[in-house]
């Protein structure tokens, strides 16, 4: 049963999702996670992603999900936070 | 889905990669965790593609992704 | 709502003895030419021999606003044209025009409370009578959502839980007022948001308030968004202040607000939450939060709620509230522009003149010790101290007067330089006396425990056009 709540704010903006987090206006300079949910092929993928940011001078680091079954761990999460500006995560199917 | 949205709410600007296979499946689970995530989708099927095709999906995609994680 | 039927109409209910007594009456009565209609409130078979009306879900007897059963009733063309309440023979005989009825009853006997007076029915009705009329966006959670994470997910969160502002909570929320949800308050900065009862009954759930507390918010919300208090200011700057309601008159004991000991501190729910709904408001409805209008280079810890009441009663002086301008029967809220409280420690003075120079010593120090009036203050005087005050016969004006006097500040120690400090005032100052404070610049009050030699100032911002003046304003329903 999905719960129903009385939006307390102004109502200025159009939806009441969570908001995404602000974006840089480029990549120059950030550190970009990729995040391997650790399907099978997503790894070659991933590959070709890190060449292309690498190839524009960005920081890549690669993460890897223990299994595709579940939820990142919190360390993981944890590791991405601190170590990265954005993150990319592939290849659900 | 989950894993996006968390990061997202750690303020990491965030992207997920899917197939088209998943582009009903990820709106209902984006209405289920009542988020938004960013979302780019590549060509089914990816488990029997050869490394070269995989390569082009990541090339085709490549700017899709980039796009959802700066600022116009 | 069913239309009120011609004739007589009589509302009884089982579990009342008097209801029972005149029973016989009723089946007496139905047998007669002028119509009965009889409703029953939790027993359609209730009177035997009687044709009844289930009014088990009370729509008749709360739209006849009954507090009393049995009542009886003489319809005419669809209006009430007269009505009695328990048994009096005399005034049934009058109604009904039968002149013989109930002869054998006692010439009267009082009714039972109507089950609409029942508080939880009472509540119910009420609530369900305002949901409707609450005109606030749904969202609808996702199916895995947390409803206390998704209330942090949505930004409406000051960093601490909300209490999830699910329509059933708002709408008993609004029972605490007599106000209509969708009446103005007042206009919120910074997005200057018109703000609804509503609204502030939202936040106030979130919160934490009680529905007891919605009128005292509703001032508080009132009084911020003055253009004298100026909240917009007030967030936008670099500053620690934010708003500091002081309670008055006889809603702060009413619902159980603090006074006394850790009054400015944790553990009083309406101080909390009163507090906390008005910072609510402010961000939520207004839009000002941290890191995007509101710019405080540090802040506070009192930006999450910062609400006391006067100790009135233990106070040698007049409140705050008579001091400007309203009834000591009045209940108020001041609205002050307020930095954290700092403490001063007097245990030795015995005089008042003695303490009043501590006070002033202290006092001279806020902001900075070579500010002077531009900012304002306020000064909590705790009963220990006060008792120094009142022992020696010194009004609250006499205070003033004295602290006004000492705090009259030589302007060469003052000026940029002096002291070796750079800050200060511009050197044309140097020969000058100048007041700490403006007049009206420092407001006094009486608050804490009974034990503890210590008084508390707490500082304010800017005074004047660009700053905020405090505003008092008066609890309504």
């Amino acid at each position: 049963m999905k719960s129903v709540l009385l939006d307390p704010t102004g109502e200025l903006a159009a939806t009441t999702t969570v908001a995404p987090s602000p974006r840089p206006p480029s990549l120059d300079g950030k550190v970009v996670g990729l995040l391997d949910i650790s399907k099978a092929r997503g790894n070659v993928f991933l590959d070709r992603i890190e060449e292309h940011l690498v190839g524009r001078g960005v920081t890549v680091r690669r993460f890897a999900k223990p299994t595709f079954t579940k939820v990142a761990p919190i360390d993981l999460r944890h590791e991405i936070t601190t170590q990265c500006d954005v993150v990319i995560e592939a290849l659900a199917d | 889905m989950h894993d996006i949205v968390d990061l997202e709410s750690r303020g990491l600007p965030s992207v997920m990669i899917a197939s088209s296979e998943f582009v009903d499946a990820a709106r209902v689970q984006a209405a289920a965790l009542g988020a938004d995530p960013a979302r780019v989708f590549v060509a089914h099927p990816i488990q029997d593609r050869t490394d070269e095709e995989l390569v082009a999906l990541a090339d085709g995609a490549f700017e899709e992704i980039v796009r959802n994680l700066t600022a116009e | 709502m069913a239309e009120l039927p011609d004739g007589l109409v009589a509302i009884v209910k089982r579990d009342c003895p008097t209801c029972n007594l005149v029973a016989p009456v009723l089946a007496t009565l139905a047998a007669d030419s002028v119509p009965l209609t009889v409703y029953s409130q939790d027993d359609p078979t209730f009177p035997d021999g009687v044709r009844v009306v289930d009014d088990r879900n009370l729509q008749m007897s709360f739209a006849l606003d009954l507090d009393t059963v049995p009542t009886l009733l003489c319809v005419s063309g669809g209006r009430e044209v007269a009505r009695t309440v328990g048994w009096s023979r005399d005034a049934w005989r009058d109604i009904t025009g039968r002149a013989d009825l109930g002869e054998t009853l006692p010439e009267h006997r009082p009714g039972c409370g109507s089950r609409t007076q029942d508080p939880a029915i009472a509540e119910a009705h009420a609530v369900a009578t305002l949901l409707p009329k609450l005109h606030s966006r749904r969202v609808e959670l996702g199916e895995e959502e947390d409803d206390a994470e998704a209330c942090f997910e949505r930004g409406w969160s000051d960093g601490l839980p909300v209490v999830p502002p699910t329509p059933a909570r708002v709408a008993r929320m609004l029972t605490g007022t007599t106000r209509a949800p969708d009446e103005v308050v007042a206009v919120v900065p910074p997005d200057l948001v018109e703000c609804t009862v509503e609204k502030v009954a939202i936040n106030a759930v979130m919160a934490g308030c009680r529905p007891e507390y919605l009128p005292v918010v509703l001032a508080s919300v009132e009084a911020a968004c003055t253009d004298e208090f100026n909240m917009h200011g007030l967030l936008a700057t670099t500053w620690f202040s934010g708003p500091l309601v002081v309670v008055n008159g006889p809603i702060a004991r009413a619902v159980g607000m603090n006074s006394g000991v850790n009054a400015m501190g944790q553990g009083n729910r309406a101080n909390a939450a009163i507090g906390r709904a008005l910072q609510l408001v402010v961000r939520n409805v207004g839009g000002g939060r941290p890191g995007e209008i509101d710019r405080s280079t540090l802040g506070q810890p009192g930006k999450y709620t910062f609400c006391f009441a006067e100790d009135e009663a233990g106070s040698p002086w007049e409140p705050l509230h008579v001091e400007r301008g309203f009834a000591k029967s009045a209940s108020t809220v001041t609205l002050f522009a307020a930095e954290g409280p700092r403490g001063i420690i007097d245990q030795l003075s015995r005089t008042p003149e003695s303490l009043a120079r501590s006070f002033a010593a202290c006092l001279r120090a806020t902001t900075h010790p070579k500010l002077v009036l531009a900012f304002d203050a306020m000064l909590v005087v705790s009963p220990e101290h006060a008792r120094v005050f009142r022992d020696a016969g010194w009004t609250k004006a006499r205070l003033h007067e004295e602290l006004g006097s000492l705090l009259q500040i030589d302007g060469s120690e003052i000026v940029h330089g002096a002291g070796g400090i750079a800050e200060g005032l511009p050197e044309a100052f140097a020969g000058s006396t100048l007041p700490k404070f403006r007049d009206g610049g420092l407001l006094i009050v009486h608050a804490g425990g009974g034990a503890g030699l210590f008084s508390a100032i707490i500082g304010g911002w800017a005074s004047g056009s660009l700053g905020s003046e405090a505003v008092t304003v008066g609890v309504g329903t």
